[in-house]
């Protein structure tokens, strides 16, 4: 309990807030050296664990954007072509046989290393964040499984590439796409919900040091409020610390219902489809407003 | 065979004599036993490492250990929102006993269930002869009839019917093979094609000391449209409701990307019970979603539902949806027609399925279908094989 509990004030140090179950898992990753699979909606803070595990363990984040037709040459390596032809150029008056001219011009120089090459070749673990794998294809997922499962690749010119240290894997999911059975059975697995009031206020608390007491207190209720609301999209934590800031940047620091002009010139930072704008008319705010 | 047994051995010991260790080595191992039959998908290998975890944690602090196994051992959202009741049933002894012995009714009651139709499947290849001819139509009228009196337990016997069990798995293979032909655009390295790969053919030039000797090409990536059904299974279309659902099965087994829901007054995602490879299985999952078959519809309550539930995650533009239902609704149409707009703005295509349309009479002036009509990509009838047969290809060409 101890090394979760010291584990979660670290990452309170490095500006995340996280349940004492999340450091459990954490922690259960840095033991068996297994890699994490966080779920959950956007912009509840999956891409911030990574960034603050790597500040915890003052190492490297190496972050991979999956993408829909993410391929091999943008996620493991490239030849570098054109320094290649130029080599080849250069080489051309020079009396070396031509097998060890041809392994010069493959060797690591003219290697370009993508996220995942990189990860395995760092002498201290990194942190890699692997972001939105459900993006990628399933052809990817494969070719991840194989990587995550024995920490090699090959580069056919190369040969074998083995990894120097274990990298701290962290993979995130927004669910648009069922991932295989067999990744998850690869990964521990982690849950994230939009937080709840206390921890919002906390993180809001470490952000945006200037929105104090009270005023911190009436912006975290009304997020939470509007995040109860049926709304195409709710905003995350990011918008909650978008709009503490842009709420003290046009001087307003308290909320209520006399504010609501005020407050509706603000909500560009919270809600982001027009249908949801819509739905907030000077009434709809002013009552939430009221009510925190 | 040897090393199993003696790795087994330990296990068995508890019942001779009394040992903590190995007590709390079966309780834990226990517990990914126990997790699987409440349906988590673990393996033998998962037992092995509940024990390497609680090597680390330890088990005096029953809350670490929660946290610990709860990463460890789920895999996705709802077994993450079940584990924790799990836990509590099976390390927290009262409520345990209760529990566990339902489950195990519930399972050995499934493995009877089994036993007994596991002749069946011999029976299609006998059937499907005439099964195919028969009309898929009348035949299922007369299960919705025989289902008039007992509506609130539907039954689900009817999934796994034999009789063109043929004709529409073929149907749907052809369905899958067609779709597979639809281009959208993305590029992928190609061995011929009309556009240069110029960044392939600079690296093929390597081979040849600089000099582009042999050129790579580009061509457009062949990806399948996603595929969203959702069935309207509400009283007025039970002659068809079954009918689909079996078309839908035998497309989830097709292809990979679809994703099924049905709906009456509420929106319920089948995907995974369709998919379930035990037909029995899957027939005892419908049957625990199917709460409200039969009764009447609101299909804009049920679209907006869905727009609001699911559709950032599944609709996207590459996602054809196919929407079954006759039309009658009692719910708002102005909100039916603002569901629809709101789906089509977010999906490829919008595809209704009307089974009652090549009736003869019939014309769509149903409230819901009028306010409908505006945001579809193509309406279509499809009251039984034959029907659907018919207009595959214009579904087809309207997925394009």
């Amino acid at each position: 309990m101890n090394e979760v509990l010291g584990l979660q004030r670290e990452l309170q140090g490095a500006g995340y807030i996280a349940e004492p179950a999340l450091a459990a898992a954490l922690l259960l990753m840095l033991d068996l050296g297994r890699p994490l699979l966080l779920e959950g909606d956007a912009g509840v803070g999956k891409t911030e664990i990574a960034k603050a595990l790597a500040t915890v363990r003052a190492t490297r984040l190496i972050r991979l954007q999956c993408y829909e037709g993410l391929d091999v040459h943008s996620a493991m390596y490239e030849w570098n072509y054109q320094r290649q032809l130029l080599a080849i150029k250069l080489l051309e008056h020079d009396e070396r046989p031509a097998a060890l001219k041809e392994q010069d011009i493959f060797s690591e120089r003219y290697l370009l290393k993508r996220p995942l090459l990189e990860a395995i070749g760092c002498e201290q673990p990194p942190v890699l964040l692997i972001d939105e794998v459900d993006r990628a294809d399933e052809a990817f997922e494969a070719y991840l499984l194989e990587l995550l499962s024995d920490y090699q690749m090959s580069i056919p010119e190369l040969g074998t590439v083995r990894a120097v240290s274990k990298p701290l894997v962290v993979i995130t999911s927004n669910g648009t796409r069922e991932l295989s059975d067999a990744l998850r059975r690869r990964c521990l697995y982690q849950y994230i919900d939009y937080p709840t009031f206390a921890k919002e206020l906390a993180i809001v608390e470490i952000k945006v040091p200037q929105a104090a007491g009270r005023f911190a207190q009436q912006v975290v209720e009304f997020v939470q409020s509007v995040r109860r609301m049926e709304l195409q999209k709710k905003p995350g934590v990011a918008e909650t610390l978008d709009w503490a800031a842009a709420l003290l940047r046009l001087g307003i620091s308290t909320i209520d219902d006399d504010g609501a002009e005020r407050i509706l010139d603000t909500l560009s930072a919270l809600i982001k489809t027009r249908d949801d704008r819509t739905a907030f008319t000077r009434d709809v705010v002013a009552r939430i407003a009221a009510s925190c | 065979m040897l090393s199993v047994a003696s790795s087994a051995a330990p296990l068995a010991a508890p019942l001779r004599a009394f040992d903590p260790g190995t007590a709390l080595r079966t309780r834990l191992t226990g517990f990914a036993g126990f997790l699987r039959a409440n349906g988590f998908a673990l393996g033998g290998a998962d037992a092995v490492r509940v024990l390497q975890t609680t090597l680390r944690t330890g088990v005096l602090d029953g809350l670490v250990l929660r946290w610990s196994l709860k990463a460890l051992l789920c895999g996705r959202g709802d077994e993450w929102r079940r584990f924790d009741a799990l836990f509590d049933s099976y390390f927290l002894p009262p409520n345990r006993t209760a529990f566990t012995q339902s489950e195990s009714v519930a399972t050995s009651a499934l493995d009877t269930a089994q036993a007994a139709t596991a002749g069946s499947p011999a029976e299609p290849a006998a059937a499907s002869g005439q099964g195919l001819a028969e009309d898929a139509g009348t035949g299922q009228a007369r299960h919705g009839a025989s289902r008039e009196e007992s509506l609130l337990s539907t039954d689900f016997r009817d999934l796994n019917r034999c009789e063109d069990a043929r004709g529409i798995e073929a149907l749907m293979r052809r369905f899958a093979q067609r779709l597979r032909h639809l281009q959208l655009r993305r590029e992928a390295r190609f061995h011929h094609g009309r556009r240069i790969d110029l960044q392939g053919t600079i690296r093929r030039s390597v081979a040849s000391g600089g000099t582009p000797l042999r050129l790579a090409w580009k061509e457009r990536r062949r990806v399948r449209p996603r595929l969203v059904l959702l069935l309207d299974v509400s009283r007025s279309m039970s002659p068809y409701s079954f009918f689909y659902l079996r078309l839908a099965r035998a497309l989830c087994a097709e292809l990979a990307d679809v994703y099924c829901f049905i709906f009456h007054t509420r929106i319920t995602s089948v995907a995974q019970a369709l998919r379930d490879p035990d037909p029995w299985r899957s027939q005892e999952r419908m049957h625990l979603l199917a709460a409200g078959w039969g009764g009447g519809t609101r299909i804009g309550e049920c679209l907006s539902e869905f727009n609001r539930e699911q559709s950032a995650r599944l609709v996207h533009s590459r996602t054809g949806v196919i929407v079954v239902s006759d039309g009658y609704d009692t719910g708002e149409p102005r909100l039916l027609a603002h569901s629809l707009q709101v789906l089509r703005r977010r999906a490829r295509r919008i595809v209704w399925l009307n089974p009652l349309l090549h009736q003869p009479g019939y014309s769509p002036q149903s409230q819901g279908m009028q306010a409908a009509m505006p945001h579809l990509d193509l309406l279509a009838g499809g009251a039984d094989l034959a029907d659907l047969e018919r207009i595959v290809a214009d579904i087809i060409e309207s997925l394009r």
